[in-house]
């Protein structure tokens, strides 16, 4: 879908990044060049130190960032699927960010105001700082070797920021565990029993 | 007490320097943590830019000529990983510098390598219209 919003909406400017917020490379090749109908044609760079989650505040996935020709962020991170595959759990309508996107990039309709764009901003927590942090420093160790320590700093970064998709479920490949099984569930009743924090549209 | 070299990350930027393991911190020497971090200390206090932050506790933050990197990561707001035994440690800017940063509404720069390892920069389309779309394989 993301391929398809590029092809009509690339050549009246708009320009798709996808960050991918993953350790292994591989993980990513294959989502990139084999999942899709066709081969993307659009930037997709890998954040393996979550440098753009940290920048921008972004806590879980998919989610989009909108700015504009002056470097200004006009819609601040949203959970954004790129179809309804998944609508049972997202609860959101993937088609009113895509109509909205294209409002903003063919007639240049700005989504939100200033005051609506901080309002919707969940700045971070020094805890969350504090654990983004440690999840840096947990996969540094684990590159080189240290698993011991690698393993410390990572349960360290998931207990300080508990309901951080990026950190919580991104760490479960890391840790041997797999994302779509029981840690996940049980991170997943967690999670929902505090409220679904930190997504939203 | 042993002398070694460690790895500072700062704002993901990696920094060999002088170091001295001293139980659960580092002990950097200055000129070092200025070249991995940009803060001199100066009699008014830590530096950096135009910007000075006050220190408090002076006798914390400097022992045997070498700043303690726990208390400068205090003295700064900033939160700090470390892990004395393997020399590593890493700075992440302070939850109030990112509230601040997004309140802007300035996108913030990044480069990060595409799948063939080049870099791609936010800057690279500067100019135009750009959607980032955070995901992952999990």
């Amino acid at each position: 879908m993301w391929q398809e919003l590029y092809e009509e909406l690339g050549p009246h400017g708009l320009v798709p990044i996808a960050v991918a917020l993953d350790e292994d490379l591989d993980a990513v090749k294959q989502w990139a060049r084999d999942e899709p109908p066709v081969p993307l044609t659009y930037p997709v760079v890998v954040d393996r130190d979550h440098v753009v989650a940290e920048r921008y505040g972004i806590v879980n996935i998919p989610t989009t960032v909108w700015i504009d020709e002056h470097d200004r962020v006009v819609r601040p991170p949203s959970i954004a699927p790129a179809d309804d595959k998944f609508r049972d759990f997202t609860q959101i309508d993937s088609s009113v960010h895509h109509a909205a996107l294209r409002s903003w990039v063919l007639d240049g309709v700005a989504p939100l105001t200033d005051d609506e764009i901080r309002g919707r901003q969940i700045p971070p927590e020094p805890e969350v700082q504090l654990a983004r942090a440690e999840r840096r420093l947990a996969v540094h160790l684990l590159r080189a070797g240290d698993r011991e320590a690698g393993e410390r700093h990572l349960t360290a970064a998931m207990t300080l920021a508990p309901n951080d998709w990026t950190i919580r479920r991104g760490s479960m490949p890391i840790r041997g565990e797999d994302p779509f099984g029981q840690a996940f569930f049980d991170f997943y009743q967690e999670w929902e029993a505090a409220g679904r924090p930190g997504y939203g549209a | 007490m042993s002398d070694t070299t460690a790895t500072i990350v700062d704002d993901n930027c990696a920094t060999v320097v002088h170091a001295t393991q001293d139980d659960d911190t580092l002990l950097v020497e200055a000129d070092d943590l200025a070249r991995a971090t940009g803060w001199t200390l100066k009699p008014e206090g830590l530096c950096r830019d135009d910007i000075c932050v006050p220190v408090r506790d002076r006798g914390a933050l400097v022992r045997d000529h070498h700043i303690d990197l726990r208390a400068f990561a205090v003295a700064l707001g900033r939160p700090l990983a470390l892990e004395p035994g393997a020399a590593l440690a890493v700075l992440a800017e302070g939850s109030d510098g990112v509230g601040a940063q997004l309140a802007s509404l300035t996108a913030p720069p990044f480069t990060l390598p595409d799948l063939d390892d080049n870099p791609v920069a936010l800057a690279d389309f500067a100019g135009r219209k750009r959607l980032l779309i955070a995901w992952a394989s999990w």
